[in-house]
């Protein structure tokens, strides 16, 4: 026994060693950081810049990517050796090494991991409470100098474009990421129009109406045997997009709760303007017995919660339902493409009490942040600006007509004037009636627009106004397909549609919740799905409020109230 | 006591094995910092200011921290149990089966399972216990209301553990095997002229043979008894089972990674290892004991 405890002693001892081991090195990095940064400060002071020069010698970046394991690149290109990256190195002398790779899944983990340990890449994206969180662990860059002096025009006239933006990523007037200049995105609810017209049922309205089609669609059996009503949120998934995790309402059930005025997982504000708790309001509980019922009668996934992913439901051809932003058609591509007859179509529905359409604003933006000790932080600015502007001659030759995309461009955001998706829809059917011809776009500031409308017609079939599925070419140009469908079929609805946005108060952790988040997660989550599978009764619901406030709630409304 | 130039040998064979310790194992310790501090991963965790035993406190606080902590017991110990038992009885039961190639047939086919991977067998499990899957569709044959198998919270610890028997049974018979084939073969010789019955050579030549084995993988499984297997939980639970399925391993992954509430999740996985020390040096000192197995 003696032995073990001496073991246990010297390990302990050597423990301390290397602790103090580390608290030098952390010490080197501040001083490296602090002269580095003195460096680049003084050595550009004077010089004219241009934003696209090639640097003379190869600049390397290492980044953390997410990769999407269904992407198929051309050939034997990789997401971190491709004819994008390629032509970066070519042309910029921009060499991107990727530091590691995540599947799209598990991305927010391993960033999360990385910020944990403080192995940083030089650059990477992140959402905003890891945006934060960095910034608050004083990680980043201040990139307020390397964008006043490398930022294209096209970029600061794009960030311009969106005002308050770049404010919002700027803290004690520091600049310390560049955004993704997002739409807001609302969950529309996309149904099977093929199905609907089988039936001779009405495109949905109301919640009822929802009711009444899933039940036709089953009793039907629309899908085959086991027809699923509505499939929504799989294993590992969450109900509703909340404050800290927004996953734009992709495959949950958002608008079930929205149609009740309900907006559970962010912090709203009550009558007398007060920030309170969205999930513990009366609303969310006629929500919750709603979807109670729904679940007990079939008309919601049997399996909600437990499947691996209920896009896959979708693609199978089993569900008619699921609710989805304007961009779904990118995800359910497979399933429109091996059913010729899947006539996806987005409806405004369901609409509240009142015939208003609700939604929360998803928070779910993208940022890219740059290390604090990074030498070459304006590489990542350039990248921005090639990655934006009008693309170099030596491009088309470099790509070769493949539309690059998020998998190709390395730290690619999306970024584009404020009105973007209204820009690109809104041209795109006026260039598909005729009323406007391709010199007309704005193909500076809208690029991808003007791209849209050049292949438009080799994919849209006449009647240019009607989308269904049987107007629509597939197969001749097959990378463009998805884009053009999804900005039609989905972007038109949603452009058009009238929004009643309800926005976060708070959209990242106050001192409480670091502490006490999870378990109060945690309480919400079982509480919610043990009512709708039936297997609590619906009143477990105030005995979940008295909880939640008891075990930390009301303390942590407290701190949001402050924030007000 | 052996020679002194003898033991240099060892101790020198022991290298690589302690260097590999002292940096995947003994190295990261000190991360155990973190849960005595507020973690700021910027400063690290050595600058990040110290806040004492606030997360411990909050973690005692906690009306979770018994459910998980029972929930990850409970399910360690059945699977300890289960996996000692079912497979010494298989081993005991396809020693008798006299033709051998059956037998190695048999034996390789059940030890398959434990090469594949949690997030393939839990991807199978989810789909053979669905509502419309084959377990229901048998059900509904033999006339009985279908079940929704993981949504049940009542039910959850049974699959996981029954699942993990189904999956590592055929792997862990292999050390009872080798203890069958040690059984000197005159005993059952002099056992059978002796007129004893099958049955009775495998009570009292087969079972007693077997049972130092049986007792040291037993006792050194003890360690093991806070280890409820995250990779497999984390791959089928969801929400509606959290009450009888939510373990350490994967309370502590939420709580870091998805809420990034480092001090904390460190703090529970502290106390997790310190139990787990406490019981491995009560197993080693059982095995010790019942099976003269030694490691110091």
């Amino acid at each position: 026994m003696r032995k073990i405890w001496l073991t246990i002693m010297a390990a302990l001892l050597v423990a301390g060693l290397l602790s103090a081991c580390g608290g030098n090195k952390a010490d080197d990095n501040n001083g490296a950081a602090a002269t580095s940064n003195g460096g680049v400060n003084s050595g550009a002071e004077q010089e004219v810049i241009d934003p696209f020069e090639k640097y003379p010698e190869p600049v390397e970046v290492s980044i953390g990517r997410a990769i999407d394991p269904n992407y198929k690149f051309n050939g034997n290109d990789t997401a971190e050796d491709n004819a994008y990256t390629r032509w970066l190195k070519d042309r910029y002398n921009i060499v991107v090494k990727h530091a590691w790779e995540a599947s799209t899944a598990d991305y927010n983990q391993k960033v999360s991991l990385a910020i944990s340990s403080n192995d940083l890449p030089d650059a990477m994206l992140v959402n905003e409470s890891q945006l934060k969180l960095m910034v608050k662990a004083g990680q980043l860059a201040d990139l307020t100098e390397v964008y006043e002096k490398y930022a294209s025009d096209a970029v600061k006239r794009i960030y311009d474009s969106n005002p308050g933006l770049l404010e919002s990523v700027t803290f004690d007037g520091k600049l310390y990421a560049l955004p993704e200049t997002t739409l807001p995105s609302a969950p529309l609810t996309w149904i099977r129009k093929d199905w609907l017209d089988a039936l001779g049922l009405e495109p949905p309205k109301t919640l009822q109406d929802i009711e009444n089609i899933a039940k036709a669609f089953i009793d039907n059996k629309m899908g085959g045997e086991n027809t699923v009503g509505i499939v929504g949120t799989g294993q590992g998934g969450s109900l509703y997009a909340t404050f800290l995790t927004s996953t734009d309402h992709f495959f949950n059930f958002s608008p079930l709760f929205f149609a009740h005025n309900a907006y559970p997982g962010i912090w709203i504000k009550d009558k007398d303007g007060k920030a309170v708790y969205g999930s513990i309001q009366p609303e969310t509980k006629e929500a919750l017995a709603m979807m109670r019922d729904w679940y007990a009668k079939g008309i919601l996934d049997k399996e909600i919660g437990m499947r691996k992913s209920g896009q896959e439901v979708v693609i199978g051809g089993k569900a008619g339902i699921f609710f989805g932003p304007w961009w779904s058609p990118y995800s359910i591509i497979d399933g429109i493409k091996n059913d010729p007859n899947a006539n996806w179509r987005p409806y405004i529905a369901p609409l509240d009490a009142e015939g208003k359409f609700n939604s929360n604003q998803a928070t779910g933006s993208t940022f890219i942040v740059v290390k604090k000790n990074y030498k070459h932080p304006e590489a990542v600015i350039k990248m921005l600006n090639i990655h934006w502007g009008a693309k170099d001659p030596s491009y088309e030759e470099a790509v070769k007509g493949k539309e690059m995309t998020s998998q190709e461009i390395p730290l690619f955001i999306i970024g584009g004037a404020g009105d973007q998706l209204e820009y690109a829809v809104n041209s795109l059917r006026k260039y598909l009636a005729g009323e406007m011809s391709i010199e007309d776009y704005d193909a500076v500031n809208y690029g991808f627009a003007t791209d849209l409308a050049k292949h438009a017609k080799d994919i849209k079939k006449e009647p240019y106004d009607n989308y269904d599925i049987q107007y629509w070419d597939k197969e001749t140009d097959q990378a463009f397909f998805p884009h053009v469908y999804a900005h039609l079929n989905g972007g038109s609805t949603f452009v058009d549609a009238d929004v009643n946005y309800v926005r976060s108060i708070a959209t990242s952790q106050t001192k409480t919740m670091e502490m006490k988040w999870a378990n109060l997660k945690k309480l919400e989550d079982e509480t919610f799905l043990k009512i709708i599978l039936g297997t609590v009764p619906l009143d477990e619901f105030d005995a979940f409020v008295a909880k939640w406030k008891d075990q930390g709630g009301d303390q942590i409304t407290k701190e949001v109230n402050e924030l007000l | 006591m052996l020679n002194r130039a003898f033991t240099k040998h060892f101790w020198l064979m022991l290298i690589p094995g302690l260097v590999w310790l002292f940096f995947i194992n003994v190295l990261p310790m000190y991360g155990i910092l973190m849960a005595f501090k507020d973690f700021n991963p910027g400063a690290g965790i050595l600058k990040s200011p110290w806040v004492g035993l606030e997360h411990f406190e909050y973690m005692f606080e906690l009306d979770d921290s018994s459910q998980v902590f029972k929930n990850t017991v409970t399910i360690a110990f059945a699977k300890m149990v289960g996996n000692l038992v079912v497979p010494l009885v298989f081993a005991l039961m396809l020693n008798e089966v006299k033709n051998r190639l059956f037998g190695r047939t048999v034996q390789t086919i059940v030890y398959l399972p434990h090469f594949l991977s949690w997030v393939i067998v839990a991807g199978i499990l989810l789909d053979m216990f669905s509502l419309h899957g084959p377990v229901n569709r048998v059900l509904e044959a033999l006339g009985a209301e279908p079940v929704h198998f993981f949504a049940r919270a009542d039910l959850f610890p049974a699959l996981v553990v029954g699942s993990d028997i189904w999956k590592e049974f055929g792997f862990a018979a292999i050390i009872f095997f080798a203890a069958l084939t040690s059984i000197n073969p005159e005993l059952y010789e002099a056992a059978a002229i002796d007129g004893a019955s099958q049955f009775k050579r495998l009570l009292n030549i087969t079972l007693p043979s077997v049972l130092p084995v049986a007792a040291l993988v037993g006792t050194l499984s003890l360690g093991n008894i806070l280890n409820a297997g995250f990779d497999q939980i984390f791959n089928l639970y969801n929400p509606a089972v959290y009450s009888t399925g939510d373990i350490i391993d994967t309370w502590v992954y939420r709580a870091g990674l998805i809420n990034m509430q480092y001090g904390l999740a460190t703090a529970v996985g502290l106390l997790k290892s310190v139990a787990g020390l406490i019981l491995i040096s009560v197993s080693y000192g059982l095995a010790y004991r019942f099976a003269n197995y030694r490691v110091f």
